[in-house]
Order: structure tokens, then sequence, then C-alpha cells
């Protein structure tokens, strides 16, 4: 019983990773109606911020944390008001092949870094002994992960719920026209939802290096897992993305633990979503919480 | 049709047959023989090595299976990030065969065509079946949804001993009329055998655009109610533009595991999905001529970024490896670029380049 548990925990750990990870993601398509398919660079850019901050110019992780969320922060915006700003308006292709391109671009760069190539991990900064109830363990540096993860999407559910610019931005996503009508710049929030985006996709990657160590590989793979997760929960809808993101991870953990290596099966975790978001697109293309926009022809 | 029938510098169409001709005057179809003739014939004046002749190859499936990707992306308006999956679907075709019978059975060395054929069909039902949520789906939806085909796709590869579990798997040579087609041969065979697919597949193409179902591709595209209203069924019309180009990634997937001499995960990965992708959007989506443009600058482009890094590579440190920076980097600085700038690709600089040309030298 307790290898269950065991695998319930890892799941949920995963999963709000996911969540975190899909954050952005959801964040960028309410807004915009922009799928970006470079998020998972940004979240290995994240990342590695906050490594080069915390080893090389050995600022103590706390701080570098946020500081490679803040410069996240900007990059994410700067990429918005560079390259998306004159897409707006364009046909739904031009602008997934541009995000496409801006994985390219962003490979590129961290290619030309020592990051491209060699793994690196995290200087031990929690205690290393796990945590251990009834049989069940979870390792510090994965609590932590967790807690983070859930004060960040707490703040972000408390950002659009009652700050200004938040519902500002509910408000774009809901009528373009309407919120430009009452004063809301629409370019603005479309850079905020993206400079938003990537802090909580730093943050993501700040929580997964921490966790799996730094593989340029792994860091990158999260930026097309997270597109099963969103869907199942809606790509426009937040709380979406944290039930989706935990059922994803219980399903990708479970799938490792209990098919795998049965009946000759190996590396279902991997393709488990994919077959789910499939299967979610035939029957239910809108998510678990998204809104019912999909036209049927 | 004016007087001049070698020359002419409008529209002066009185019929709609004369519109739907592909060649408007004489000399437009002159050129054209000749420049058939002349890429029939120049491998025997000027014979090139075997790493030249591979890359042009290469460019030519590439330039087939863009065709299939320009059919349902460009002219059917549906994006698809899987076209590398239909292409190892046909390779795969092949290998199995190759696989089961042993790889110089009778049916790949004399039967071969058949077995391109049979890439194709095998590409089609899959498109065909990849295709059905397009009966419910648009746009970002069903570009995930091909996405997701690309990774169930590769990761069934990877999985099944069948499939060596994504090593090669390798296919025999082929016979010909004068005998085994030897080592010094197989490229230059194989490039007539592609250049011939691809001029039979550009007219077919060309063709079907003259025809009820072709048009059907692109007013569904322009608006799906409309086409609705006028009598087509718009989820049909999706699946099977799916399913035809399923069926030209299928034949370039089967021309590339005999080109290789065999098939490997690592030619239809995701990334190869999207490198179709800007090939077309590159040529220009929507356009026939595209299709040709856009594997020749990416191709040539990567090229000249290898020959670029192995050039600087000597003056940095042994350590860094530029190609695998560079690479992706001019790949995707090349997408963005045409995306904003020129998002109507190569195509359209061909047709200012061809306007300009017939009306010299007036301005239009």
């Amino acid at each position: 019983m307790s290898y269950f548990f065991q695998i319930v925990v890892s799941g949920i750990v995963v999963g709000s990773i996911y969540a975190l990870a899909a954050l952005g993601l959801v964040l960028i398509y309410k807004s915009s109606r922009v799928a970006n398919f470079a998020h998972g660079q940004i979240i290995a850019s994240g990342a590695f911020i906050t490594y080069a901050l915390t080893v090389w110019a050995t600022i103590p992780i706390y701080i570098s944390f946020f500081i490679s969320l803040i410069i996240t922060f900007f990059l994410a915006w700067s990429v918005e008001r560079i390259f998306l700003r004159r897409l707006i308006g364009e046909p739904i292709i031009s602008v997934i092949m541009v995000t496409i391109g801006l994985a390219s671009i962003i490979d590129g760069l961290i290619y030309l870094t020592p990051f491209g190539t060699k793994n690196f991990s995290f200087p031990q900064f929690l205690p290393s002994e796990p945590i251990a109830i009834a049989g069940v363990s979870i390792s510090w540096t994965q609590l932590v992960g967790v807690i983070i993860t859930t004060l960040l999407i707490g703040s972000f559910s408390w950002f659009f719920k009652k700050s200004t610019v938040g519902i500002s931005m509910r408000a774009v996503s809901d009528d373009q026209f309407a919120s430009m009508s009452v004063g809301i710049s629409v370019p603005s929030v479309f850079g905020l939802a993206w400079a938003t985006a990537g802090l909580s996709a730093a943050a993501a990657g700040g929580i997964i290096g921490n966790i799996t160590g730094l593989n340029f590989d792994t860091l990158h793979a999260f930026g097309i897992v997270v597109f099963p997760v969103v869907i199942l929960g809606g790509l426009d809808s937040i709380l979406g993305a944290v039930v989706a993101g935990i059922i994803m991870g219980l399903i990708q953990q479970f799938a490792g633990g209990y098919l795998d290596g049965n009946w000759g099966l190996n590396g279902t975790g991997e393709v488990l979503p994919y077959i789910i978001l499939l299967i979610i697109l035939l029957i239910k293309p809108h998510g678990l919480f998204g809104i019912h926009e999909i036209e049927r022809v | 049709m004016s007087a001049n029938r070698w020359l002419a510098t409008g529209n002066f169409f009185t019929t709609y047959q004369e519109e739907q001709r592909t060649f408007i005057t004489n000399l437009d179809r002159l050129i054209f023989s000749i420049f058939l003739l002349i890429l029939f014939t120049w491998p025997i004046f000027f014979p090139l090595n075997r790493t030249y002749m591979l890359v042009i190859n290469n460019i030519l499936v590439a330039v087939i299976a863009v065709l299939g990707l320009n059919l349902v992306t460009g002219f059917a308006g549906l994006i698809s990030i899987g076209h590398a999956a239909f292409m190892g679907i046909g390779a795969y075709t092949v290998a199995s065969c190759s696989r089961v019978l042993g790889d110089s059975h009778i049916l790949i060395t004399h039967f071969w065509p058949i077995l391109i054929l049979a890439g194709g069909a095998a590409g089609a039902i899959t498109g065909a079946i990849v295709g059905l949520p397009s009966l419910r789906l648009k746009h970002l939806y069903l570009a995930i949804a091909t996405l997701s085909f690309q990774m169930i796709f590769e990761w069934a590869i990877k999985f099944l001993t069948f499939f060596n579990q994504g090593q090669t798997i390798s296919v025999g040579r082929v016979m010909w009329f004068t005998g085994e087609i030897g080592r010094e041969k197989h490229y230059v065979f194989w490039y007539y055998v592609t250049i011939i697919l691809i001029v039979v597949l550009g007219f077919g193409i060309r063709n079907l655009f003259k025809t009820r179902y072709g048009r059907a591709l692109v007013a569904v595209r322009d608006n799906d109610r409309a086409a609705d209203a006028m009598g087509m069924h718009p989820g049909f019309t999706k699946v099977y533009a799916f399913a035809l180009s399923g069926f030209l990634a299928g034949v370039a997937g089967a021309v590339h595991a005999f080109l290789y001499k065999g098939a490997g995960i690592e030619s239809f990965t995701l990334h190869h999905s999207i490198t179709y992708l800007a090939m077309a959007i590159v040529g220009g989506l929507g356009t026939l001529n595209g299709s040709f443009w856009g594997p020749a600058a990416i191709q040539m482009l990567n090229l000249q970024v290898e020959k670029f890094s192995e050039y600087a590579g000597n003056y940095l440190p042994s350590a860094m490896n530029l190609a695998t920076a560079l690479r992706p980097f001019t790949f995707g600085l090349v997408i963005v670029l045409f995306l904003m700038f020129e998002p109507r690709g190569i195509a359209n600089w061909w047709r200012i380049t061809k306007s300009y040309t017939k009306t010299w030298p007036f301005r239009y």
C-alpha cells in the first residue's frame, strides 16, 4: 500500500510542476489567443539564469531565484514587444510558426552557452535526508517545490481576481473591443501576459532544475508536454491547468509504476498524455474547464 | 487569347478553358520544356560527386513532402505539425517489407515502384485517420492533434521491437533494366526517380485545382460555412486533404527509405516536422512553386551554416561546437524574419520577378 501512496505523492509533485509550467501557456492563450511553442525554452532559460546567478555569481539561491524571475519577466516582455506585437491580427499559422521559430532561436542561443551540452545540478541547500511518513517519503526539494508552486498559483489567482491589472487582463481575454472602449491598452496587456508567463516559466524552471538537475533536453521537453495538460484543463482556465496538471502527473506516475515492466510495456508515461490528448480532442475539445467555443464543422 | 500565342502582356481570356491552361503562352511551354530537359540531362554532362548528389536528392525528397504539406496547410488551411510522422509511415512501410521478406527480396529489388505506391497508400490511410479530429476541430486544436500524432508515432517506433526500436532497418539495393543499381549510380538513379515523381505529382496537384475537389479545399479554407452552404462537406473535405497530403508524405518517405537504403526514427522526428513546415512557409504557403523554393532555400542555408561554422571553428576553442548552436539559431531567425517581413515567401519574389520581366521595359 505504501507503494501506492508513494506514487500518489510523486504524482502530485510532478503534477504541480506541470501545473506551474502550464500556467504560463494558459496566461498567454487567455489574453492573446496565441499558443506559445517556445514555452519550454523559456522554462529552460529561467532555470539556467537561476543556476548562473547562484553558482557563478555566488548569490544565495533565495535571492537569485527572485532575480531570475525578474530577468525572465523582462525577457518574455521584450520577446512579445519585438516579435509578436507585429503579428497581431495575422493568421494563426504565422503566430504558431513565429513561436516555433523563437524556440529555435533560443535553442541556438542556449547551445552557445555550456548549458546546451553539459549537465549541471544545483548545490544542495536543503537537508538531503527525505521526510518519511509511514513508508512514504518525499525529499525536501520536492516539498519546497510544491509549496512554492502552491503559493505562486494562489497569488496568480488572487492577481486575476482582485488586482486592477489582472481584471483588465481578464477583460481583454473576454472581449478586446469592449475592453478597448473602457480604456484598456490591449497591446500592453498582451505584453504583460507574456511577461507574467515568463515569470511563471522561470519559477517552474528553477523548481524543476532543483528537483531533476539541469539538462537542456529534459527542460525544453516540458514545453511540449504541457500541451496535453492545457488541453485537458481547457486552454484558458487557470483552475483547469492546476487540476489537469495534477491529473496528468498522477497518470504518468501510475503508468510508470504499474504499467511499465508488465506485459512488455515500457515508457508508457511518455506517450499516455498524448493518447489522452487525442481522446480529449475527439470527445471534449474544450477540456474540463475551458470555454465552449469550439466550432463544429 | 491574344493574337500572339508566344507573348502576352496581360490576360485576354475569352473562355474559361483558356484561363485554366497550365501554360498561358507557348513561350511558357517552351521554357518549361527546356527546363525539364536540363533537369533530366545535366547529370550526364556534369557528374557531381556523391556528397552533392545526396544534397540534391535530399532537397528533392523534401520537395515531395512539402508539396503534401502545402496541400494541407497552404491550400486547405489546416496546420499539420506531424508531417514527418506521415513520411515515417511511408518509410516504415518499405522497411517492414524488407524486415519481413529480407532486404533483397524480389518485391524490393524488382517491384520497388509498387512499394513506393504502397508507402503512399499507407500514408494516405494514416492521414485520413489522423485527419478525423478535423471533423470537429480547427486551427490550434488541430495543430496540437497532429503534434500528438507525431509524439505517439515516435514512441511507437522506439517501443516496438518489430521496428528495431528506432534503429535503422536496412533496405536493399534495387534493380533496373540494366542490372542492379550499384554504389556509384545509386544517387543518380534516385535523382531521376524523384524528378519523375515530382513532375507527375506536381502536374497532378496543378490539375487537381482545376477540378471541384481541389477548389473545395480552397473554399473550405477561406470560409467553411460558405463552402457548406454551396454543397461541399467541410469535414470530409478536410479529411480528404489530410489523406492526400499523407499520400505525398508517404511517397516521400518511401523514396527516402530507398535513397538511404534504410529507415530509422532519427529522420522522422518532431524537429523534421517543424523543418518541413518552415520550408513550406519560407517557400510560400498556398503556392505550388513555393514547395520547390522552400526546401532548396532551407537546405542551402543549412549547408552554408555548416560550412561557416567549420571555418569559424578554427578560431574558437575546440570544446565549443558552433554548428549545433548556429543551425537552430539561423533556422529560427529565417522563419521569424520571413513571417515578419515576407509572409508570402520566396514564391512572392518569383512572382514579382516574373511580372517584371514580362512587362519590361514598362513598369506595368
